[in-house]
């Protein structure tokens, strides 16, 4: 095989990242405010893609890397909806290689 | 472990917390070094480089030991439009300067060093808290542990929380932060130095300017490991969500760019990972300091991008070196109040290494010019094209060209105040 790089979807990407479930809710949006949300910041900021919109916002913290990014662009430039802190001691992301 | 007697709590075993907690270690101080991940570099993400000298300050002959992947020799910056590319290329007279570094062996091994001059380290521990009495740091909180220190010193990393708990920061400011998103891709040792022209042991380091960001504030690079390529995109966080281009989609910019491709070509991708990156600098607090804390590394801004080089590890080395030797003088003082403390902003401001971010101190303002992310790069690019390609039809010379290219993309004044500027700014 040569020339061809494989085409990978973030899915797949995200499912090389190591990440060990912290049973206590380490964000939490108060999706109400997402309603009357303009920019919608956090939709685009993430590279793990937690948050996705259907009519509302969804989240969902299984694949998150713990960037904090989200806290900020909600605050300064969204509906300051989003609660963050990080996982508890040990749950969450473990990279390997970072 | 039983967690009363410590003198000193380090939170945050990154290079700023295990300097710091080795540099007191080592003067007898009863240091304890906190980590929230299940083992000391877990958690952290960069591009790819340290700069060898803050190792070398630290530890003497011994960061020899220290986990390289390989020694920077060839630096390479790539400007690129859609379809072209204009490459320039350093060879390095000593690669020793600098290697590259993976963290989760590398922040480990940092660690590892700290704990054998006497630092114990406890990892799975997230510090919730500040004690905080009569206005004076005075311990921290870890899930049910109270832990009571004389001292804190911060190195939580870009977000810092605990420098928002001591009052010393609030929320930053989305163009105060960028999102650093890289691949690790698998690929043969000997395959790396036939395509990126290396000895063994010898690597590359490479910035992508221009198409790549898609018109975001940012820019792509590339670091050779031992077996595997770092390949990743800086995007500027207010960028990014005021455009509404999601993040991770910058990253398909770069793979899928020629000159990239062949440079990863058969790899295999083994991680994605992701980081903020603060880029307000020192600026980001108040001050780095407070009664019974100081703040270091990420969390106190200390690093820097000046749009050629890249440097966190080494910074937040040293800061944290400078936070370890304002507390040994407090102690001999027996005095951590604010006033005590204060001589670690005087420490960091004297600290030539650490001054680079005064030298620098207008970059970021300079590098939120859009020119930078795509009018330049094709410029560039649109002039070697005209310049190399002959085709019957006339060529003008070198001059010429390059003013023709000029016609239509930038005005004559922006393009001189754009060099002017960036004259005085680097």
């Amino acid at each position: 095989m040569s020339g061809k790089q494989e085409e990978m979807s973030l899915d797949k990407r995200l499912a090389l990242v190591s990440f060990s479930k912290d049973p206590e809710p380490f964000i939490e949006v108060d999706t109400k405010l997402c309603q009357k949300c303009e920019k919608k910041p956090c939709l685009y900021i993430c590279p793990a893609q937690v948050y996705s919109w259907q009519d509302q916002l969804n989240y969902n913290t299984e694949g998150c890397m713990e960037t904090g990014a989200c806290l900020i662009v909600c605050h300064k430039i969204g509906a300051k909806a989003i609660s963050w802190k990080y996982p508890s001691g040990g749950k969450g992301v473990s990279f390997k290689l970072g | 472990m039983s967690l009363e007697g410590f003198e000193v709590a380090v939170v945050g075993a990154g290079p700023a917390g295990s300097a710091a907690a080795l540099t007191l270690a080592r003067e007898g101080v009863q240091v304890l070094l906190v980590e929230r991940g299940t083992f000391p570099g877990s958690k952290n993400v960069f591009g790819g480089r340290i700069y060898s000298y803050a190792l070398k300050r630290l530890l003497g002959d011994q960061w020899k030991d220290a986990p390289v992947e390989r020694f920077i020799r060839k630096e390479g910056i790539t400007f690129m439009t859609v379809d072209s590319s204009f490459s320039i290329e350093y060879e390095a007279k000593d690669p020793k300067g600098s290697f590259t570094a993976v963290r989760a062996k590398f922040d480990k091994w940092l660690a590892e060093q700290a704990e054998k001059v006497g630092a114990s380290l406890i990892t799975d521990s997230r510090v919730d808290d500040l004690i905080i009495e009569g206005g004076r740091v005075k311990g921290i909180i870890a899930g049910q542990d109270k832990i009571p220190t004389d001292a804190v010193i911060a190195c939580d990393g870009t977000t810092t929380s605990l420098a928002r708990k001591a009052g010393l920061a609030s929320i930053l400011e989305p163009e105060e932060v960028s999102m650093g998103m890289k691949d690790v891709i698998e690929l043969p040792a000997d395959k790396i130095e036939e395509r990126f022209g290396l000895e063994p042991e010898e690597g590359a380091a490479h910035v992508f300017v221009g198409e790549c960001s898609g018109g975001l504030r940012g820019g792509g690079f590339l670091y050779t490991n031992k077996d595997s390529l770092a390949l990743g995109m800086v995007v500027g966080a207010d960028d990014a969500s005021t455009k509404a281009i999601p993040s991770h989609t910058v990253m398909d910019r770069l793979r899928n760019h020629r000159k990239v491709k062949r440079f990863i070509r058969d790899g295999k991708t083994i991680e994605y990972d992701a980081h903020m990156i603060p880029e307000a600098g020192p600026k980001m607090l108040t001050r780095p300091y407070t009664g019974g804390m100081l703040v270091a590394g990420d969390a106190a801004g200390h690093l820097l991008n000046n749009g050629y080089t890249f440097r966190g590890v080494d910074m937040a080395i040293v800061s944290g070196v400078a936070a370890a030797q304002t507390i040994l003088e407090a102690r001999k003082r027996k005095d951590y109040s604010a006033q005590s403390l204060k001589a670690y902003e005087r420490k960091l401001k004297e600290e030539p290494a650490l001054k680079d971010m005064f030298v620098f101190s207008k970059v970021p303002r300079y590098l939120r010019n859009h020119r930078l992310y795509s009018v330049y790069p094709e410029l560039i690019c649109n002039a070697a094209e005209a310049i190399y390609r002959v085709d019957g039809n006339g060529k003008r010379k070198i001059y010429k060209e390059l003013r023709a290219q000029t016609k239509g993309k930038v005005s004559t004044i922006s393009l001189i105040r754009d060099l002017l500027a960036g004259a005085r700014t680097f």
